[in-house]
């Protein structure tokens, strides 16, 4: 057995964790060790520890609890890893404006532009009503037709505009509670 | 000619060249002497040779190796340091 066997107490001479005292856990091959204790659980070279005079009774491959109740009972300290919690960032939350008092205005534009278009045809009905009934008798029949849905649609339209007043009285209320 | 004070060899010449074409010559400051190992007096890696307010603006981790005795001792005098104080403590229990 070389003198790395499992359990022997080394100290690090190589690299970051130089100079911290660490525990052979397992035997790689006969150049490489894994080490645990006072330093990163790592496999290492053999050149890079230099062996102490204490062992520790501890397991074939023991897990890093086994070598921190070990260190514990010698008093010696152990390295812990210190997983990072990744920090959630403050997501900036968007200043929303409140565009209720214009989208209101938006439908009411729409609703009197279709207000506007619908008394429009009705305008030009009418006219060409009027063009077409005196010259041609037949024509106007056709035009007495076409004036009862526009009737209706005028009453509808005279609904509607009563409806989206309603809304935009009720609406300013709603903002500012 | 150069300038009196550029006789003399304090400053490094640099050999610059212009938008135009030409090469001219400034002057700058020498850069500081390498660093080396306090106990055998290596030249040492890892350490950048730069004038101090560059190595400022450089990080810690840049400056030096991340071991004991990083940046004053070359590794394998750092190795026999390390082998000898372990050696010394046993010794003394």
């Amino acid at each position: 057995m070389s003198i790395y066997e499992i359990g022997r107490i080394c100290v690090k001479i190589a690299g970051r964790d130089a100079g911290r005292k660490c525990v052979v856990v397992e035997n790689v091959d006969d150049k490489f060790v894994m080490i645990d204790g006072n330093v990163r659980r790592k496999k290492v070279n053999i050149k890079h520890l230099e062996p102490l005079a204490e062992t520790v009774e501890i397991k074939d491959k023991a897990s890093h609890e086994d070598v921190k109740a070990a260190f514990d009972k010698l008093g010696l300290a152990v390295w812990d890893k210190k997983s990072k919690k990744p920090t959630e960032r403050p997501k900036k939350v968007r200043k929303v404006k409140k565009k209720v008092v214009e989208e209101k205005s938006k439908k009411e534009q729409k609703a009197e532009k279709k207000e506007a278009k619908a008394e429009k045809k009705e305008v030009t009905e009418q006219s060409s009503e009027a063009a077409s009934s005196e010259p041609k008798a037949p024509k106007s029949k056709d035009s007495e037709s076409s004036d009862k849905p526009a009737e209706v649609k005028k009453e509808v339209s005279v609904e509607e505009k009563q409806e989206v007043e309603e809304l935009s009285a009720a609406k300013p209320e709603e903002t500012k509670e | 000619m150069p300038r009196g004070m550029h006789k003399s060899r304090t400053l490094r010449k640099v050999f610059v060249k212009t938008p135009g074409g030409k090469t001219t010559l400034h002057y700058r400051k020498r850069k500081p002497s390498k660093a080396i190992c306090a106990s055998c007096k290596k030249q040492l890696a890892g350490v950048p040779r730069e004038r101090p307010y560059k190595m400022m603006t450089m990080a810690k981790t840049a400056k030096r190796p991340e071991r004991p005795y990083g940046g004053v001792l070359c590794s394998p005098c750092t190795r026999k340091l390390i082998q000898q104080k372990a050696h010394q403590v046993e010794e003394k229990k």
